[in-house]
């Protein structure tokens, strides 16, 4: 039984990137609604004066890496006809979103409160597609 | 209470704070909190008074036998049955440990803003010499007391004003939403496992004999079991609400270490944002020296080596490199760049499946007269024994088809 265990847990940590349906990719837009949430957040506070330049920089940098991997993924995927407008869309918001979660990283307090603004947007933005695909 | 008795139940403190909140409870517990909101908060007391049963049976056994809890497993339920058990508490240790390892250079990171890979092997080094370094009872009280800087999140609980009558509603077991069944299901699976942890028994049990407990000590055995775990169930509790509050509405998974400290900095500021990563550092590095020790004391104590952190490393020789080849291994799984959080997910999934293992052969030998005399268990410690025996053998058989049928909580 702890074999088996251990052949699913590599089986699923090797799981690749095939065909999306629209539940995955509604799985999809749910991803970047949280980057960008979890990235305006982050802007927010940082503009506010609650968190340290150092946190600030790691963090962003570390989602805007994961909004990258999602934009790959993304971008790589294929779907249905009906849905290839969704995944494009979300494609080009993952983008925007890792290229202003990278950008956060080194803004000033002024960018700081423009990037919280557009990165909840395209929350809401990938909520409503996601929304769409339901 | 003593200033001396304070001291002595750092050991419980330590397994709570590093055992009960380590990577596992920081990870699952967020993710409950942004998924289901308070409804998963009945599950946290469930796996706390689990914790708290099984762990009171292993320090009242070693306090009793003057001998840890994997010694009395081989010599009770035999050489296959103790490999076995043997085997898959390694395996899980190294998982465990791993990522733990990767949780401490994630935090220094997040402090120092160095580079991660290069952050791995000088936090493997800082483990592997404070390990040395520090007598067991100062490895306790370092990692115990510094990782109370997590009781940040109960104040940003407060602060965040969450609705307690919802609250008070989640510490009932009732339909849900929010998400499927089966999400819901793969969470009460990961939240009990990331609670019953093995290692966090067999390295209390050990921590027991290294700080000479004998039949004087069992008052100080429940106490140290209840009030240390009770309290990482505190801070489990305080972690889900503030997922809970702050995330769940943002739609926010939280998919990283830095996430949860983000909490504590929307309601604390800066001040609230360091103690949160140093609470999580200390949390996380008590936990990863736990494992590593768990690893090499269920080696020696299987194989018959001298062991423990009282000897000198020259006098345990193979206990020593026991625990440096589990820190060495540990580096050589984060080295590969693969993710520390979706490491701990399948290291808590899979250390499910290997529960059984664990506490069934604890329950034999603390209901065993030949072995505890007057001091085997009553019968509270047996029904809740079996009980939670009953509750591991069915987690144990779902964790790995809801693992697959949620694709690890996603849905």
């Amino acid at each position: 039984m702890l074999v088996l265990a251990l052949v699913v847990v590599l089986a699923a940590a090797c799981g690749g990137q095939g065909t999306l349906g629209a539940k995955a990719l509604g799985e999809q837009s749910k991803a970047v609604q949280s980057l960008a949430a979890e990235g305006a957040l982050l802007a927010q506070d940082s503009a506010d004066g609650k968190s340290t330049d150092i946190f600030r920089r790691e963090h962003s940098n570390e989602l805007s890496a994961a909004a990258s991997k999602t934009r790959a993924s993304l971008a790589s995927a294929t779907t249905k006809p009906s849905l290839e407008s969704e995944r494009r869309e979300l494609t080009a918001l993952a983008a925007k979103v890792g290229a202003d979660l990278k950008r956060l990283a080194s803004a000033s307090e002024a960018e700081q409160r423009t990037l919280a603004k557009a990165l909840d947007e395209a929350a809401h933005q990938s909520e409503r597609i996601g929304e769409s695909l339901a | 209470m003593s200033l001396k008795s304070v001291l002595a139940v750092a050991l419980g403190i330590m397994s709570a704070i590093g055992g009960f909140v380590d990577i596992g409870d920081l990870v699952f517990n967020t993710q409950a909190g942004a998924t289901f909101g308070f409804q998963l908060l009945w599950v946290v007391v469930v796996g706390v008074v689990g914790i708290i049963v099984y762990s009171e049976m292993c320090g009242r056994v070693s306090a009793v036998s003057e001998r840890p809890v994997f010694d009395l497993v081989r010599e009770r339920a035999g050489f296959g049955s103790a490999l076995a058990t043997l085997i898959a508490s390694e395996i899980v240790n190294l998982m465990t440990c791993a990522a733990e390892v990767g949780g401490v250079a994630i935090c220094f990171q997040l402090l120092s803003g160095l580079p991660y890979r290069l952050l791995i092997p000088l936090a493997v080094l800082l483990l592997v010499v404070t390990s040395w370094v520090l007598p067991f009872r100062w490895l306790e009280r370092l990692f115990g007391y510094l990782g109370l800087g997590l009781l940040v999140f109960a104040v940003a609980a407060i602060k965040l004003n969450p609705d307690w009558n919802q609250v008070a509603h989640g510490f009932v077991p009732g339909s849900h939403s929010g998400g499927s069944l089966m999400v819901y299901l793969y969470f009460v699976v990961g939240l009990l496992g990331a609670a019953m942890t093995p290692y966090e028994v067999y390295f209390y049990s050990s921590g027991a004999v290294e700080d000479r407990w004998g039949i004087k000590d069992l008052r100080l055995n429940n106490v140290t079991a209840i009030i240390g775990y009770a309290l990482g169930g505190f801070l489990s509790f305080a972690l889900m609400i503030v997922a809970a509050v702050l995330f769940l509405p943002r739609g926010i998974d939280p998919a990283f270490l830095g996430t949860p400290a983000l909490a504590a900095q929307h309601t604390l500021g800066q001040v609230g944002l360091l103690l949160a990563l140093v609470g999580i550092l200390f949390a996380v590095g008590g936990a990863a020296v736990e494992t590593s020790f768990a690893g090499a004391y269920n080696l020696a104590q299987f194989f018959g080596w001298r062991w423990g952190k009282k000897e000198r490393p020259a006098d345990a020789p193979r206990f020593t490199l026991a625990w440096l080849a589990i820190f060495a291994l540990a580096l050589l799984v984060v080295m590969t760049g693969y993710d520390p959080v979706k490491l701990t997910e399948y290291s808590v999934i899979f250390s499910v499946v290997a529960l059984p293992l664990t506490y069934l052969p604890i329950l034999l030998v603390a209901n065993d007269r030949t072995y505890m005399g007057e001091h085997a268990n009553g019968r509270l410690a047996n029904v809740l024994g079996c009980f939670y025996f009953a509750v591991i053998m069915a987690i144990a058989i779902a964790a790995i088809p809801l693992m697959l049928l949620t694709n690890g909580g996603q849905g």
